[in-house]
């Protein structure tokens, strides 16, 4: 039982619901993981956040903080139902200070929102999620959210100098500072960063920003073997420079997206996205010459630089829409985020190949080759019992097989729900025990988005 | 009571095909005002997908929240999974009228039998005043489900006295009526009874440019109800069809881009045996002996620009008065709606004017613009209602506009005189 009346005296009746037809899209996210929460609040203040925690501790019911809800590993469906605290109204950028070069923002900010004002200063926040035109910058705290700048510019965890978080028991924190740096007492922030949500609901976030660099260069290679690919990738990386972007697509991705869509792509084993960037052009080109000297050295099968701006922008809509495009070729699909060494990458490539072969499954693979970090999305129809069990032993195969990789089972999705049965694969049990006392500490009553990360 | 909905394969597949990715989230006009998940594409995906499932019966309240869609399609354009929420919308407000789910406008279907416009306007005559700002309500009356009893019952004794709800006795008699002549002019109900001004203007700038044409005594396109789970009323349309070939016309332009739609595309107007244009269409090649220098920009309205592809053509004749035209960031394809389509304006009308009044300031902010142009009637309507004190921005139909500018030329070389 919830208790509405109360949860109605923080927020307003306009800011509650517990209408079955307004719980119904709660119960999901971008994963395939469902489950009804019991209601919903709009809050929009950290008083109000605060209180409702409180609350939640008081009576023992859970919470989830809830940004734009494209998590893609269950991170914030309500497995344990509960109450969603969807902070989308917490949208206001409160401050942008270039000269002290940090930007204070409430959660509910949608990452594009922030670059589109920060570009007006010729300035952006770099991490670069594909769901950037509608993920907020709270969820990009809680999933570590990375993208396609990550090979260059890092992960939110690298700009993040300060928090305000609701803790669990409904205190409200701050973390971190306003400084270019500090090392002042633990460094709690990161404590929050990448804890999925179950740590305490970030409220605001003070970010460090960057000068928007003045130039790009794209490029595209297109390959007949991925292990080529893979090669020309990890050269790249340890050549001296370092590509602003460096993307990869397999064959299976390159078709469907030019089956699907009028978005005239090559077929190949593999295409490789590649950009550069610098303040000013002549850096942009010499990085670009070793990349592409590189590349030639990988017998690939074509190789061209973007024409324009237009090429360009379509370019990078191809590849941040990959995923949802792939979603037309079958009714269903998981989506993974395994992460190896750099060097391990080609091997990643063909084990997945492998694996989708063996279970006769299709698994469509991309991603940021740059950072090790790829993509492979299983295709199946969750509603045939036979495929959802191969898609099940080819997901655990693909945990198995970066684990044996030196690698880690999410790079920048976050556990959630999806992968929370593997963490004992790659944390051992000192890792997992102590985890679990950090966790009970904060959150003794376990109300803070329960039941995820088999942490709790 | 439990209901289910029908699902043909397609649909199934379209159901399936959504990723909820939530990229539609970015352009959705109602998510945008209420942050409300229900309120947009992917929340209405999702519903659709319990439905399908069995998971979830129909409700009056889901029937409700399909309510809550102006079939902007601007998630349509913008779905990277190859899914036309809007277009599902549409068929699952059918699913639920047939299944006994009687939304707010079965009252309209009834008034537009009836009357022969969405409004229940009797007569067409002289009006004499400016009728300001009519209460918001267009179909709020007979099921009542959302608003208050008491505009109800008002509404009601309206109707009951004056055979409309807006208790409106009169309609202008714009003349015009030839009878014969190479073109129909047909100008559909909002500019008809709600957007007169705008209306005479045009007028003046056709009777200015010479163009040949007539006026009908039209009824209703009674198109919208397809958009809101009914069917179009074949008698109406008959009549239009009729009252068009009386007058020997081979061409037909619509001042509304709804109507225009409908003439198209709609099976019960295939034998209209003339050319159809909207007037931004017909006015493109046009020379016109005014101008002005005030910075000007373009609202695409969602019928004319996403449902009709119609971009360039309001742009020539803009260029050809304004050199001085900025687009707003969001345009074209991206345009935000301004929140009166699909039945919206009519089931949620508050929710309505204030989406219209973001897109003023969204438009305000972005470009500096002194003007406003769109060339809808919905859109007029409902930014002319939005609009602040505060909100410094003129608001015109693109052809209103034009003829303003001729009789200000017109009056202005009458004083030099």
């Amino acid at each position: 039982m919830i208790p509405k009346q109360r949860l109605i005296e923080i927020v307003g009746t306009e800011n509650f619901t517990d209408q079955l037809e307004e719980l119904i899209p709660y119960s999901y996210d971008a994963s395939m993981n469902v489950h009804r929460p019991e209601g919903a609040t709009w809050p929009e203040s950290v008083e109000q956040v605060a209180k409702i925690v409180q609350l939640a501790n008081e009576i023992k019911i859970p919470v989830i903080p809830r940004g734009a809800g494209t998590s893609l590993s269950g991170g914030v469906v309500p497995i344990q139902g509960g109450i969603i605290i969807d902070l989308s109204k917490m949208n206001k950028i409160i401050e942008i200070s270039i000269e002290n070069r940090y930007a204070r923002v409430q959660a509910g900010v949608v990452c594009d929102t922030l670059n589109r004002e920060l570009a007006k200063f010729g300035f952006v926040f770099p991490p670069d999620p594909a769901s950037s035109s509608v993920a907020t910058i709270g969820g990009n705290v809680a999933t570590n959210a990375g993208g396609i700048k990550g090979a260059k510019y890092g992960t939110t965890r690298d700009y993040v100098l300060g928090l305000q978080v609701v803790l669990p028991t409904g205190e409200v924190m701050h973390t971190g500072s306003y400084t270019m740096k500090s090392v002042s007492g633990y460094d709690l922030s990161r404590l929050f960063i990448g804890s999925e949500g179950t740590l305490g609901v970030v409220t605001e976030a003070t970010l460090k920003i960057n000068p928007l660099p003045r130039h790009a260069m794209t490029a595209v290679a297109t390959f007949s073997r991925l292990e080529e690919a893979g090669n020309a990738i990890f050269q790249t990386m340890t050549s001296g420079i370092l590509p602003s972007v460096m993307e990869i697509m397999d064959q299976v991705t390159l078709r469907s997206i030019k089956e699907n869509t009028d978005i005239s792509l090559p077929d190949a084993e593999a295409m490789i996205l590649t950009e550069t960037d610098g303040y000013t052009w002549e850096e942009v080109e010499a990085q670009m010459e070793v990349i592409l000297d590189i590349f030639k050295k990988n017998h690939p099968i074509e190789m061209k630089t973007a024409k324009d701006e237009k090429d360009r922008i379509n370019l990078w809509k191809a590849r941040k829409s990959a995923y949802a495009t792939l979603a037309r070729v079958s009714n269903s699909f998981v989506l993974d985020d395994v992460t190896v060494p750099i060097s391990r990458i080609p091997e990643l490539l063909i084990g997945i190949q492998g694996i989708s072969k063996k279970y006769d499954i299709v698994i469509a693979t991309f991603g940021h080759a740059g950072d090790g970090n790829l993509h492979p999305q299983i295709l199946y129809d969750e509603y045939d019992p036979q495929q959802v069990e191969r898609m099940e032993k080819a997901e655990a195969e693909i945990f198995h097989l970066a684990i044996s990789l030196n690698g880690t089972l999410s790079g920048e999705h976050g556990i959630g729900l999806s992968k929370a049965n593997y963490m004992t694969l790659e944390h051992d049990p000192v890792e997992m025990a102590l985890m679990k006392k950090i966790k009970k500490t904060l959150d003794p009553n376990n109300i803070m988005n329960p039941g995820k990360r088999a942490l709790d | 009571m439990a209901h289910n909905i029908q699902f043909d394969e397609k649909r199934r597949k379209a159901i399936a095909q959504c990723s909820r990715c939530g990229f539609c989230r970015a352009v959705c006009p109602i998510f945008d005002l209420t942050k409300r998940p229900v309120t947009n594409a992917r929340g209405k995906m999702i519903l659709l997908k319990e439905l399908m499932e069995g998971k979830l019966s129909v409700t009056e309240a889901v029937a409700q929240a399909f309510l809550r869609c102006t079939t902007c399609m601007n998630c349509t354009v913008n779905c990277p999974s190859g899914v036309d929420p809007q277009e599902m919308v549409k068929h699952a407000r059918k699913e639920f009228v047939q299944l006994g789910m009687d939304n707010l406008f079965k009252a309209m279907a009834e008034t537009m039998a009836k009357y022969g416009n969405i409004y229940g306007e009797e007569k067409r005559v002289d009006w004499g005043h400016k009728k300001g700002n009519a209460p918001i309500v267009l179909f709020l009356g007979c099921v009542g489900t959302y608003r208050e009893e008491e505009s109800v019952k008002a509404m009601a004794e309206t109707m009951a006295k004056y055979g409309n709800i807006y208790g409106e006795e009169k309609r202008v008699d714009w003349g015009h009526k030839k009878g014969n002549a190479p073109i129909v002019l047909f100008l559909g109900c909002v500019g008809t009874y709600r957007e007169e001004e705008s209306v005479k203007e045009t007028l003046q700038l056709l009777d200015i440019l010479k163009v040949d044409y007539t006026l009908i005594d039209e009824v209703c396109c009674s198109g919208v109800l397809e958009d809101v789970g009914y069917k179009i009323i074949e008698d109406l349309a008959k009549q239009n069809i009729r009252e068009i070939k009386k007058t020997g016309a081979k061409n037909l332009i619509t001042t509304c881009p709804y109507c225009y739609r409908v003439f198209k595309d709609h099976p019960a107007y295939q034998n209209l045996g003339v050319k159809l244009s909207h007037i931004t269409q017909f006015l493109k090649d046009f020379h016109f002996e005014v101008q002005t220098q005030k910075r000007v920009t373009y609202h695409d309205p969602c019928d004319l620009g996403r449902h009709a592809g119609i971009y360039e053509e309001p742009r020539e004749i803009i260029r050809k008065i304004a050199p001085n035209f900025v687009e707003p960031l969001r345009t074209r394809e991206n345009a935000m709606c301004c929140g009166a389509g699909g039945g919206f304006r009519g089931s949620f009308p508050k929710e309505s004017v204030r989406i219209a009044r973001n897109r003023l300031s969204q438009i305000i902010e972005e470009t500096g613009a002194e003007i406003l142009l769109t060339e809808c009637p919905s859109c007029l309507h409902n930014f002319r209602n939005a609009r602040r004190q505060k909100q410094k921005i003129e608001i015109y139909n693109i052809t209103e506009f034009i003829g303003k500018l001729y009789r200000e030329k017109a009056s202005f070389g009458k004083e030099a005189a």
